[in-house]
């Protein structure tokens, strides 16, 4: 009799829990709630991950990190490669259903570009960073030509940014009637549904999307279909409490920890996908500090890391070593960048002797964010170093006051995760330059500096190529940073969910369907 | 009476501001602030100093806390740098959620463990006073977490009797809404039962050993009338006061159970916007956090004279 009691309360209870449209709908657990609604504005990586479901740009990242068009149905450079011309894709709607004209564009960038807007973008483009949008033009209602200061093979990548959030096209109606911001209305495969701050955000599908013409998804190009009516994303902050709704049923999907993965691929009712990202996990190293700066040091230390373990203990096991800033589904990851660090114990006595080292103490800042493997790589690290006869200790803070002394160059050596940059010239930029003027940055290397300036500017590829492979070799020897490897985006989901594919830690909800 | 509480408000507004200072001041001397956050590694000089003068972080400190504190005597607590919303409000939507928990749990608490802990001394060193002390000891040794996790595996993913995940207001949906808070409710419920068995069964024994308890043995009351008429009255008072420093304490912030719950409420907010510099609603929490402490101790006290006539306001 218990058992019929137990068994009723138990359905009567998932009934009221479950609601009626659960069958159409995909519940996926996030982390952290969004920052807002307004892309590229008060953002984050969550943010930009939820935004650029509804938004869409002119062009966007393929799944290969070369940029292609998206509301563009071609991009033409000119000559003096000062000005792009953008043909518009012609049947585009947005949420409201008007039409995408090239006057939406136009509106949309002055919007971005004016300082009021507070794009997280503007000093990308008003010259202060080098590239200048000096004007914006639209000859027709399908064109838009935009005008730049100076030849830059970085303008487009600059365009298809997700922390930019794509220099999205909006709709005027996305503004109150007061110019301040409302809701997105855009033009991509999903509609803002409701928000309930801290708690959880949805998005249904858009019946009057217009896909890129293509068979397959690629990246943020490609197949664009929403399959799925509803998309509800749930803040849960604790991986317990996430596990437990992974295998209650109560969330579709989430993201799990590495360590997390054989236990849940045990379950019959759930599918464990990992696919490796652009964010790459390092060591950094502060080349200003008196015992740090001696180069023989530096590679005594990477030639007492264990590549394989060490990655081995950070993922889980998931993980493959990659000591490149270049990621490996990038189309500039070739021979010389699978060249990297080797484990060598002889190699680091005699270059601990030839620095001079006599057992000083080297200070290993990490963090302890579950997101990412600071810690259990610094603690693998530091046993690796030790055993080498490198006396390292770890020194364990919060990931805001890490990043305070990053930014300071207050450290000596860190273990750090840069985030996800498609483009090679913009993953090197992100750790070098002059220390004098940014701190943060780690190799400070005027030649370096000269190679990736000049990546910045050419187009061809094969060009490129020669000069990141330079690059890669002289990182390599003068070990301004260990990168051992790249991120890795690790989701569970429900059995009933198909077709989804992790991609550089987006969840991209189009193209996915369920099995009833 | 009146006077006593007017007396007690004023005398909390000193601490008020004192707390009100140093949150201020030791919030910004952790290192990071929350431009540098909102950036991350993207943080290029000319974006960063741009967010720093958005969100008035380029201005002096004392500049900043005139503006804050000039404010805060108007009831404007500031903005969110992360949601942008207004803070007064923020606070005051998450405190409702965390209150309905913690008024609940206490009060179940309260309604178990007084009885209990006045059972265990009466029956001082026999089996059901062991067990009851025991019970309460376990009770108290186990993490809230542990606790949340444990009933989350058995009641959520075992029975499948009670949603693991997600949060639906009582306004909203009154019978999903209960369902959704019943673990967390118990989480505290069974953390506090030790907390305040405990306090009532020790102020319990001490009653017990005095004379005029003995005398009222010898005038032949009954154990009931001697327990509850003459031992518990004036045993009640430390559990009262307790009860008062376990309410300001969890209407503080339950963050750990808000966590393992996902429930919305204040002391995640709390907890979130430290990792997140979030400035403005550190301040404001903590704050508020403090006013309740004030608040809800004015409250115990003016309570007192209800449970022993001897203490009056004045």
């Amino acid at each position: 009799m218990n058992r019929i009691y137990a068994s009723a309360f138990a359905l009567a209870t998932s009934a009221l829990v479950a609601g009626p449209a659960a069958a159409q709908s995909v519940t996926v657990a996030v982390a952290a709630d969004i920052r807002s609604s307004n892309p590229g504005v008060n953002r984050d990586d969550n943010t930009d991950d939820f935004v650029l479901q509804l938004v869409e740009g002119l062009v966007g990242y393929a799944e290969d990190g070369t940029v292609g068009p998206l509301l563009a149905e071609k991009v033409e450079m000119s000559a003096d490669g000062k000005a792009y011309t953008f043909s518009l894709r012609k049947g585009v709607k947005f949420h409201n259903g008007a039409e995408l004209t090239s006057a939406d564009v136009v509106w949309s960038w002055n919007r971005y570009m004016d300082p009021k807007t507070e794009w997280r973008c503007l000093s990308e483009f008003d010259g202060r960073n080098g590239l200048k949008v000096e004007a914006i033009e639209a000859p027709d209602a399908n064109t838009v030509v935009m005008r730049i200061n100076a030849p830059s093979a970085l303008f487009l990548d600059a365009l298809a940014r997700t922390d930019c959030a794509m220099a999205a096209v909006i709709h005027k109606d996305s503004l109150k009637a007061d110019g301040s911001w409302d809701k997105p209305v855009g033009t991509g495969p999903f509609k803002i549904g409701e928000w309930k701050r801290g708690e959880y955000f949805t998005m249904t599908a858009f019946d009057g999307y217009a896909s890129p013409k293509s068979d397959k998804r690629d990246g943020y190009i490609g197949l664009k279909k929403p399959l799925i009516k509803d998309v509800k994303f749930i803040v849960v902050r604790d991986p317990a409490t996430v596990k437990a709704g992974l295998t209650s049923g109560a969330i579709d999907m989430a993201e799990i920890l590495p360590s997390d993965v054989e236990e849940l691929r045990k379950n019959p009712k759930l599918d464990v996908k990992i696919a490796p990202n652009a964010v790459r996990h390092t060591f950094l190293f502060q080349t200003n500090d008196a015992l740090i700066k001696n180069v023989k040091l530096r590679q005594a230390i990477a030639a007492s890391l264990d590549m394989t373990e060490l990655v081995a203990a950070a993922s889980s096991n998931l993980g493959t070593p990659n000591n490149s800033a270049i990621y490996p589904s990038s189309a500039y990851f070739g021979p010389v960048e699978k060249q990297g660090f080797s484990y060598d114990p002889a190699k680091v006595k005699k270059l601990l002797q030839e620095a001079g080292y006599k057992g000083e103490k080297i200070s290993i800042i990490a963090n302890k964010r579950p997101t990412v493997p600071s810690f259990p790589a610094a603690v693998v690290a530091q046993a690796m170093m030790q055993a080498a006869g490198i006396n390292a200790e770890i020194e364990v803070l919060d990931w805001a006051t890490q990043l305070d002394r990053y930014n300071k160059g207050n450290y000596q050596m860190q273990s750090f995760s840069y985030s996800a940059r498609f483009d090679p010239a913009l993953g090197f930029e992100q750790f070098a330059g002059p220390k004098d003027k940014q701190p943060r940055k780690v190799w400070d290397n005027a030649e370096a500096q000269a190679l990736i300036d000049k990546s910045m500017v050419i187009s061809d590829k094969a060009e490129r190529q020669k000069l990141f492979d330079d690059l890669h070799k002289r990182m390599i020897e003068e070990v301004p940073l260990i990168i051992y490897f790249n991120g890795l985006d690790v989701i569970a989901h429900s059995k009933r969910v198909r077709d989804f594919q992790p991609w550089q830690s987006k969840m991209r909800m189009w193209g996915v369907n369920l099995a009833n | 009476m009146l006077r006593f509480a007017l007396t007690r408000i004023l005398m909390a507004l000193p601490t008020l501001f004192i707390v009100a200072v140093s949150v201020f001041v030791l919030i910004r001397l952790i290192p990071g602030d929350p431009a540098q956050l909102m950036l991350g590694d993207l943080a290029d000089p000319a974006s960063l100093a741009d967010l720093r003068a958005r969100l008035g972080l380029d201005r002096s400190l004392p500049m900043q806390f005139a503006i804050w504190f000039g404010n805060l005597l108007q009831g404007d607590l500031g903005q969110s740098i992360n949601s942008q919303q207004a803070v007064l409000p923020l606070i005051a939507q998450r405190f409702f959620i965390s209150a309905q928990v913690v008024l609940v749990a206490v009060l179940f608490a309260c309604l178990v463990a007084v009885p209990a802990g006045v059972i265990a001394a009466w029956r001082q060193n026999s089996s059901l006073d062991l067990t009851l002390v025991g019970l309460a000891t376990l009770l108290l040794s186990i993490p809230t977490f542990w606790l949340g996790l444990l009933l989350l595996l058995f009641f959520g993913l075992k029975l499948e009797w009670l949603p693991v995940v997600g949060y639906v207001s009582i306004g909203e949906d009154t019978t999903r809404g209960i369902l959704y808070l019943v673990m967390p409710i118990l989480t505290l419920f069974l953390h506090e039962i030790g907390v305040i068995l405990r306090m009532a069964r020790a102020s319990t024994l001490e009653v017990l050993r005095l004379d005029y308890i003995t005398h009222a043995r010898a005038k032949g009351l009954s154990e009931g009338a001697v327990l509850w008429r003459h031992a518990f009255k004036n045993a009640f008072g430390p559990t009262w006061t307790l009860i008062g420093l376990v309410l300001g304490n969890l209407l503080g912030g339950i963050a750990v159970v808000e966590t393992v719950f996902t429930i919305p409420g204040l002391g995640r907010l709390l907890v979130d916007s430290i990792f997140a510099r979030d400035y403005p609603v550190i301040q404001g929490c903590l704050l508020f956090v403090a006013f309740t402490y004030v608040l809800v101790n004015l409250v115990i006290d003016l309570c007192y004279p209800i449970f022993d006539p001897r203490v009056t306001a004045e």
